[in-house]
């Protein structure tokens, strides 16, 4: 077990680094599992993905593993997209994330890791589609 | 579109179930084992299985989403966990306007748990027509 110093030094050295690139097409498929798991039944969804859909296509978040020797879990603190054009099925959708952030709070059971991580999303005109933001607690 | 500061939009309801976080799991990719695991999840300090931050969240995008219809553009989307959930439980979803600036809207979204704690709160812009 390491100290919330130890994984921020660690970590650190990623800030504003991008980690590599994944692109994913958005199958009308994938797209309808998804609706359906989050019980959304809007005819909308044949056309277009959700508004979360997007991080179905890609794993939000980087670097992750190298917080894992502090703590026992993690928790997702939050959430934030800006959508700039819309995703239909059968764009091809690039992701590009980074860590944007790092550093420790205390809690009401000791030291809490905070990660803050972006990720782009860019479709096949190389037209920029979404930023995703998010906050990733490790305790 | 008539809308005035204060304004509530329709309540949407959701009951998760634990089925529903596995199929989310496999729909998103999430395989953190705390979301179908229940001996995982309890040895992490948690009650059982709780739902994923982004389920409740894709939950806020239904309640926005169904509400706007086509009459204008999400436009940005941000929600904040406050809290845990756990699976057979209806978890309510409402939104309320809290700022018109032209076709500018912002709602505060937020979710609630039975016992009308707000675990999931947010904010919705949308750009109205």
């Amino acid at each position: 077990m390491i100290t919330t110093a130890e994984a921020i030094d660690r970590l650190k050295t990623r800030i504003g680094v991008d980690g590599p690139e994944s692109t994913a097409l958005v199958e009308a498929g994938h797209v309808r599992r998804f609706v359906e798991a989050i019980g959304d039944p809007n005819p909308r969804w044949t056309r277009e993905a959700p508004p979360t859909f997007l991080v179905a296509l890609a794993p939000v978040s980087l670097h992750l593993s190298d917080a894992e020797d502090f703590g026992k879990g993690w928790l997702n603190g939050g959430n934030r997209f800006e959508y700039l054009a819309p995703v239909l099925i059968g764009d091809e959708i690039t992701a590009k994330g980074r860590v944007v952030d790092v550093y420790d709070k205390a809690g009401a059971s000791g030291n809490m890791l905070f990660i803050i991580f972006e990720t782009d999303y860019t479709n096949q005109r190389g037209e920029r589609v979404a930023r995703l933001r998010g906050t990733m607690i490790r305790r | 579109m008539k809308l005035h500061v204060g304004q509530e939009i329709p309540e949407l309801i959701k009951d998760p179930t634990t089925r529903q976080l596995v199929q989310y799991a496999g729909a998103q990719g999430d395989f953190y084992e705390i979301h179908y695991d229940q001996e995982y999840a309890k040895s992490v300090g948690l009650p059982g299985v709780i739902l994923h931050g982004l389920l409740k969240a894709a939950f806020l995008g239904q309640l926005v989403t169904d509400w706007l219809g086509d009459r204008g553009t999400l436009k940005a989307f941000e929600v904040s966990y406050r809290g845990i959930d756990v699976p057979g439980r209806p978890y309510r979803c409402h939104g309320k306007v809290t700022k018109i600036d032209g076709g500018d809207v912002e709602l505060e979204v937020w979710g609630e748990d039975p016992a009308g704690k707000r675990t999931t709160v947010g904010v919705a812009t949308v750009q109205v027509d």
